[in-house]
């Protein structure tokens, strides 16, 4: 057996290295810079029920070894993302893991069931055509309807996660926003409902201003703060939902380098998301899942698994 | 984008060109053999967390060197830009082994840059962009106005245009007969290049707002007094480049711009780098770094 594998309930993935939403692309602007088929999987940019035009330019804004990003979830909808990105997605050799954001309960649930109808076809039955691989479901917008994110409530959590393991059959992923006083009962919510594992962490909700015009440097004046400024905070809470909540855990938070990748593994991850570090090292994905052999090898390791949550 | 590269490439030589303005040159075949004029890379300093993003550069010309491995003595030619050879002179014409880069020190990337000393390794990748289009078919006479470092993507421009060269593996040859080089500066110690830009062929005219170098005022005004080219390609701050497509729709003349949009990627996957662009139904945020650096003057919507 590959010893790289891992299963997160019933998704399984050839490495544990995925590229995160919102990091890259569609997939199609990396092609010819990194090879899918060393990645574990790609996650698209999240995808909304509507076209959104996103928030006016600067969105980005870098800060001390991290940046700022308020894109404002800028996608072409839902129905253009299943007719020209979805198409070229199937056909890469690794896992694609669809990411949607609704701003109901009732538009997470329409596009749940939309990706679900791009689950692999039974044995078979397929064309010779991949399917997706699993359902990132990003909690961590805001809420119109509830005026509250999705991921903040546990009772909403609950509700969306269960509803779209009713509606989809793919693999359910929860990805959590950490801008919460106590993410674990969140990540227990999810993990009630039926996710097959949580994804840990989005960005952080931050600032920038510049001063002396007395203005802030965002177009959408705040914005979430990505990249190795937050891995301490992200590993923390890695830690510590692996510790109180039975659910395979993917971490993401400014990994960059393969000792990032293995604090995480051993913190309680089961797999980690690449983000920022995609747009300083755009080939990092393919060179971190070739370093992981070795890394694994120093600690004695035959498997991924044996290190997952081995922290003294 | 098969031609892409990432590397750790040796700097040949960092030396100033004029005020707070340098040229760096940097060993990076591989993308020196792709990279075509209006395309830019991304340099980043290895193993920086702060600055932590890399930063887009136009490509200022290909340097035709023999390879190296010490990342000495490569171009060999002390002080000057290596003039390029003559086409079909020299076995190794189509594979430059170096980039040059042209920046102005305008904040921390940029500054720590302009320290950097010959043999230390700065990170780059690339090529990126679309480059610039061929002008429109027969063009006879074609301008490029540039302002404040906006003159960087001219030089291989240039060379491209009179067929002295060929670039990303293209054999060269003529797309115009004339170029023209409008270069507007704040004031005259920061002109930098603008031999280079003679030497390649191109009449030179050159405008300062302080008067201090040539045409006193704006550079657009400059262009607009002088008889229309039969295309002309623009890089600089916004308002300039405003201007400049306001004169080519009043005029009729094709105008391609290339915009300096700040940037986190580069690559096209953080959706940070987006303009304005005209669609059928209205506009859309579009991504500079792939869909330009260089647009088509009347597609840009600039209103909002
Ligand atoms: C396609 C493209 C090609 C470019 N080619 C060149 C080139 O050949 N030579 C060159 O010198 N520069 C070029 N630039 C601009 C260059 O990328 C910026 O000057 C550089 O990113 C500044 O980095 P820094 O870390 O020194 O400044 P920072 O510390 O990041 O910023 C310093 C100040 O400059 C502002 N700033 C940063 N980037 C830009 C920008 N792109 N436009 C306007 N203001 C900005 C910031 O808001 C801040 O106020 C190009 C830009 C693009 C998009
Ligand atoms: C520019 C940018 C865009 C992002 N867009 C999304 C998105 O569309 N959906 C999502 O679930 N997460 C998005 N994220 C969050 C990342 O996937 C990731 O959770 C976060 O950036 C932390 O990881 P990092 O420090 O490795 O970047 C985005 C992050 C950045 C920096
Ligand atoms: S700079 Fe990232 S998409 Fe253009």
């Amino acid at each position: 057996m590959n010893r790289l594998v891992v299963t997160l309930g019933r998704l399984h993935l050839k490495n544990p290295i995925l590229a995160a939403s919102g990091t890259f692309g569609y997939a199609r602007e990396m092609e010819g810079k990194v090879d899918f088929a060393k990645l574990g999987g790609i996650i698209p940019k999240t995808v909304t029920k509507r076209p959104r035009i996103g928030n006016p330019p600067p969105r980005t804004v870098e800060t001390p070894s991290g940046m700022l990003n308020a894109i404002g979830l800028d996608n072409d909808g839902i129905d253009h993302f299943i007719a020209h990105h979805l198409p070229y997605l199937k056909t890469l050799p690794t896992a694609i893991v669809a990411n949607i954001a609704g701003k109901t309960e009732d538009e997470f649930l329409e596009m749940a069931e939309q990706i679900g109808a791009n689950a692999p076809l039974p044995e078979g039955e397929g064309s010779g055509v991949r399917g997706l691989a699993g359902l990132e479901l990003n909690l961590s917008c805001p809420n119109v309807s509830g005026g509250v994110d999705f991921a903040t409530d546990p009772d909403v959590a609950r509700r969306v996660v269960a509803g779209a393991r009713r509606v989809c059959p793919l693999p359910i992923i929860a990805k959590l926003t950490p801008n919460v006083t106590n993410i674990v009962p969140i990540a227990q919510a999810a993990a009630d409902a039926g996710a097959d594992a949580v994804s840990l962490v989005n960005t952080f909700i931050g600032m920038a201003i510049d001063w002396k015009k007395r203005r802030p440097i965002l177009g959408n004046v705040t914005g979430g703060l990505s990249g190795p400024a937050i891995k301490p905070l992200a590993l923390r809470l890695v830690y510590q939902v692996a510790r109180a909540v039975k659910i395979p855990i993917i971490g993401v938070g400014g990994i960059s380098t393969i000792d990032d990748v293995m604090e995480f593994l051993v913190a309680g991850a089961s797999a980690v998301q690449i983000g920022t570090a995609n747009f300083f090292d755009p080939t990092v994905c393919g060179r971190l899942a070739e370093q992981l052999p070795q890394a694994l090898e120093q600690l004695g390791a035959t498997s991924v698994q044996e290190v997952v949550g081995q922290l003294k | 984008m098969p031609d892409f590269a990432q590397l750790l490439a040796p700097v040949l030589e960092n030396r100033r060109l004029a005020r707070d303005t340098y040229l760096i040159r940097l060993e990076a075949p591989p993308v020196a053999r792709a990279i075509r004029p209006g395309q830019f890379v991304m340099l980043r300093l290895p193993g920086s967390t702060d600055p932590l993003l890399g930063r887009p550069f136009a490509l200022y010309d290909t340097v035709i060197c023999l390879p190296s491995t010490s990342g000495r003595g490569v171009g060999g030619e002390g002080d000057t830009v290596k003039p390029p050879l003559p086409n079909g002179r020299g076995a190794d014409i189509d594979a430059p082994g170096a980039i040059d880069i042209v920046y102005l020190v305008v904040g921390k990337l940029t500054g720590l840059l302009s320290q950097v000393q010959s043999g230390e390794k700065v990170e780059v990748w690339g090529p990126l962009g679309n480059g610039f289009p061929d002008p429109v078919g027969q063009a006879k006479h074609v301008a490029l106005v540039a302002g404040g470092i906006g003159q960087t993507p001219f030089l291989a421009h240039i060379r491209e245009l009179l067929g002295e060269r060929g670039y990303g593996g293209q054999v060269a040859r003529p797309r115009a007969k004339r170029v023209s080089l409008y270069y507007g500066v704040r004031t005259a110690d920061l002109a930098a290049g603008v031999e280079d830009f003679r030497q390649a062929g191109a009449e030179v005219h050159l405008a300062s707002n302080d008067g201090t170098l040539g045409f006193h005022g704006f550079v657009t005004d400059l262009f607009e007094q002088h008889e229309p080219p039969d295309h002309v390609f623009g890089c600089g701050p916004e308002p300039m480049l405003h201007a400049l497509a306001k004169i080519a729709e009043r005029k009729g003349i094709p105008c391609h711009l290339s915009l300096e949009t700040p940037m986190a990627c580069g690559v096209g996957i953080c959706f940070s780098c987006v303009t304005p662009v005209r669609t059928a139904d209205g506009w859309d945020y579009k991504r500079v770094c792939v869909e330009g650096p260089v647009f088509d003057a009347a597609t840009l919507h600039w209103e909002t």
